[in-house]
């Protein structure tokens, strides 16, 4: 409803337009922020709280009402894609790129998030349609969809206001333990590029895992036509091994393998493998172990259907190679210092006998104790309290049985502590719970590299005191997701934020060690 | 303004969402004054306010807010925050009470996007322009007149008089060599929309009826007639889920005053665990404040309100 009568100076103050000799002047402005007094505890009317109050206010409004200027050359351009929720820079990116930001296509691109936040720093300006997004707009376009909510950005926000790398979570990203314990090296590609892979869909990886290694493999037969007949079945053990790498490899790059398998088979000339089945069957070809302890014999000839072209392999005397396999035991670490010690204690082994309990004693005084204990046990097996132990119900304990504190109390408790991780006591899993960001140290103390972020230190989930408390459930859900890294509950509340953790604690037990 | 338009809120974001405001709230000052509207946008379900002079208007009608926007003076730090302003829903509920109710709907149907759009590229870039040479002019009087200075210093200390003619000779010298970078012109990020129908992909609806007022939750009609009576009686509200309760209660404006009470929202006949009210009362006492439990007796009803007070048996 605006009154269309407006004159120039109204509008420009309506709109809150700054005229050219204000821009020119705000090169100036001070950049420091009024120091908050003290505040008063009862509205006593007087004129000197009063003219106090006034003077706040008019601080405080001359704080909000100020509107951000910036020099044309310090500000990066970027454009907003609708259509893939993304913000591609048109001009040379600065500071920010270290911790911010993805390569898309050759350009550098931004998440809706981050290009917010650099807007409301001053750092960047977006245009759509030609036109720039002032912030307001830039809350409509960019928080309204499903991927970002107005909560999650003041999260956001907050921490990197506060210094905090923060990124995206995506689950599929979280390494497993088992990826985290071969510590393989950083593929290059990694962050946008791998997520739009993920994005996409893609083909069968059971299909490619077959096909991978046929090409090595036909390779290594074809260069070795003439070999005999053990050098073919050393070659084809590494070509074996050879497959698990290549499965690690073909489920990050599975796309990739369609278009290598055709020109190897090519080169080989060999016959094409038929499509997504394989005709190698590790499971049915014997590779025979000369190294076993019972000679195996004279070597059958392999299946002729095995071997390349029209080669015929007769029966393969082993005994000359064994004669010139090693067959000494490996020497162990340590050296010679260790097995002479090792021998010392078969001997010493040998000398006490087979008496596993008398074995284990390390002094005199431990072996005269049990051989008093198994003198009185064969004399008084039977002063037990016969209304005790001759009944159903028995004691849960024999006090004459030598046992540990532990051991007692380890019988007595009723209750087990468990671990909230324990996968034997999770409830059902909820999907309401969402991480939404992994926090990462100040770039400043740490190597941060966008390539290769490390383990975050932590991961937010966003929520607000209007909703729910997170059941047991959905905590260990969301706790599993997250693997090893603890998981942070940000609570907003009208733009006050305040974070929850929980911890794991097991009470204490007071036992001699 | 003769009919004035009643508002609706619905969940389309970016919706626009304007009302005029009557008196302050506040009591100050008894004089009509012409009603300022306020400009209310829905981002997600959160209301907003972005210009600094709705924001003002809100205030003096009692309606604090929050600022949950990065200043502009200083935005890498989480002390004081800027524009937008952040309403909770009792507060954008009492906003928009204060108004005649009005059944006029109006409309701003959107305009072919392609005239609009050029039409505001043109007047933008025309508006650099302008700036642009505005600002080369300025930067060029504020370099003569630094020369002027540092002549005019020179002459009184060096002594030998330097005839003017040097100094309008460097001034031309000035005038013709001086070029104004393009990149050290100074450009406004806009905090709020330029205009209010600048966006042509909305629309701007208001209608007669509220939604939804039969289908609310009994607890945030509670909250919200709480709201209200405190908000007559001449206290400052806000937010108070850090401290366990409901609202925050101030004497006085928040900027100067302290908060003297934590208001929890109770149903007249709940019943209440011993345990949460020493809970609650326990973390009033924390924090130096007077836990008010406040039970709203119906929509007309008075409202009732419980302090709790921590005190020994001596």
């Amino acid at each position: 409803m605006a009154d269309p009568s407006k004159t120039d100076d109204s509008e420009r103050i309506f709109s809150e337009l700054l005229s050219p000799s204000e821009l020119f002047a705000a090169r100036s402005r001070s950049r420091k922020l009024p120091v908050r007094g003290q505040k008063d505890f009862y509205p006593s009317g007087c004129a000197q709280q009063k003219q106090r109050l006034q003077n706040s206010l008019d601080e405080h409004w001359e704080l909000v009402s100020e509107e951000r200027v910036e020099r044309l050359g310090n500000l990066v351009r970027g454009i907003w894609n609708p259509s893939d929720q993304i913000v591609e820079l048109q001009s040379p990116a600065g500071k920010f790129w270290q911790t911010m930001g993805f390569s898309a296509d050759g350009k550098q691109c931004l998440q809706p998030e981050e290009a917010l936040y650099l807007m409301e720093c001053g750092n960047l300006q977006v245009f759509h349609r030609d036109l720039p997004l002032s912030i307001q707009e830039g809350y409509e376009t960019f928080l309204s969809s499903s991927q970002l909510s107005l909560q999650q950005y003041q999260v956001f926000g907050h921490l990197k206001r506060l210094g905090y790398v923060v990124s995206r979570f995506h689950a599929s990203l979280v390494p497993s333990l088992y990826e985290r314990q071969l510590n393989l090296p950083p593929s290059r590609d990694r962050g946008a590029n791998q997520l739009k892979r993920k994005r996409s869909p893609s083909p069968e990886a059971t299909a490619t895992v077959a096909s991978s290694p046929r090409p090595s493999e036909k390779q290594e037969d074809s260069s070795n036509p003439s070999s005999a007949q053990d050098k073919a079945t050393n070659h084809s053990q590494p070509s074996a091994a050879q497959q698990p790498p290549a499965d690690d490899d073909v489920t990050g790059r599975c796309w990739w393998s369609d278009g290598l398998v055709p020109p190897e088979q090519q080169q080989d000339g060999g016959p094409s493998p038929a499509g997504p089945n394989s005709r190698w069957d590790f499971l049915s070809i014997q590779f025979p172990d000369l190294g076993a302890r019972d000679t195996p014999g004279p070597l059958a000839p392999p299946d002729p259907a095995l071997l390349p072209g029209a080669m015929a392999v007769g029966v393969c005397s082993v005994s000359s190679w064994l004669r010139r396999l090693n067959t000494w035991r490996e020497k162990q670490p340590g050296g010679k210092q260790r097995r002479r010690r090792e021998e010392e204690e078969e001997r010493a082994r040998r000398r006490t006998g087979p008496d596993r309990e008398v074995q284990g004693c390390r002094s005199w005084a431990e072996y005269r104790r049990i051989m008093e204990r198994r003198r009185k046990g064969s004399r008084r097996s039977d002063s037990r309290p016969a209304h005790l132990w001759e009944k159903d119900v028995t004691p849960l304990h024999d006090p004459r049985q030598g046992t540990s504190t532990a051991e007692l109390l380890e019988k007595i408790s009723v209750v087990k502590p468990s671990r909230w991780a324990d996968k034997s006591c999770s409830v059902e899993a909820v999907g309401t719970w969402q991480i939404s960001f992994d926090v990462h140290q100040p770039a400043v103390n740490t190597e941060f590299r966008k390539s290769s972020p490390g383990m975050p230190y932590s991961r937010m989930c966003v929520c607000s005191f209007d909703g729910p408390v997170p059941a047991l459930g959905e905590l260990q859900h969301v706790s599993q997701q997250s693997g090893d890294v603890p998981v942070t509950m940000a609570v907003v509340d009208h733009g006050d934020i305040s974070f929850y953790t929980f911890k794991h604690f097991l009470l204490p037990c007071d036992l001699p060690q | 303004m003769d009919a004035t338009p009643t508002a609706e809120l619905t969940s389309t974001p970016g919706q626009h969402v304007v009302e005029p405001l009557q008196d302050g709230g506040g009591g100050h000052s008894t004089s009509r004054r012409p009603d300022p509207l306020i400009g209310i946008h829905l981002c997600g379900s959160t209301a907003l306010v972005w210009r600094t002079a709705d924001v003002r208007a809100a205030r003096e009608a009692g309606v604090v807010g929050s600022l949950v926007g990065a200043l502009p003076r200083q935005p890498r730090q989480n002390g004081r925050l800027g524009r937008p302003l952040q309403l909770g829903l009792e507060e954008l509920r009492l906003l928009l009470e204060k108004q005649a109710s009005g059944d006029d709907i109006e409309s701003s149907a959107p305009n072919s996007e392609g005239e609009v759009q050029q039409a505001e590229t043109e007047c933008y870039e025309e508006e650099q322009r302008s700036s642009f040479e505005a600002q080369s002019i300025l930067a060029l009087e504020e370099r003569k007149s630094a020369l002027l200075r540092a002549m005019g210093g020179a002459k009184q200390g060096g002594g030998t008089s330097q005839p003017d003619g040097g100094v309008s000779g460097r001034l031309e010298v000035l005038d013709q060599s001086f070029v104004f970078p393009r990149s050290a012109v100074a450009v406004q990020l806009r905090t709020a929309r330029a205009g209010l129908s600048h966006c042509s992909d909305e629309r701007t609806l208001l209608s007669a009826a509220q939604p939804g007022s039969s289908q609310r939750a009994p607890r945030s009609e509670s909250r919200f007639q709480v709201f209200r009576d405190l908000r007559q009686r001449g206290y400052y509200i806000t937010s108070a889920g850090k401290f366990g309760g409901d609202f925050l209660v101030y004497p006085g404006d928040p900027l100067r005053f302290h908060a003297h009470f934590i208001a929890v929202c109770v149903a007249l006949d709940e019943q209440l665990p011993l345990v949460d009210v020493l809970a609650v009362a326990r973390l009033g006492s924390n924090v130096k404040k007077t836990v008010l439990l406040c039970s709203p007796g119906g929509p007309t009803a008075p409202v009732h309100y419980t302090s709790l007070q921590w005190s020994g048996m001596v």
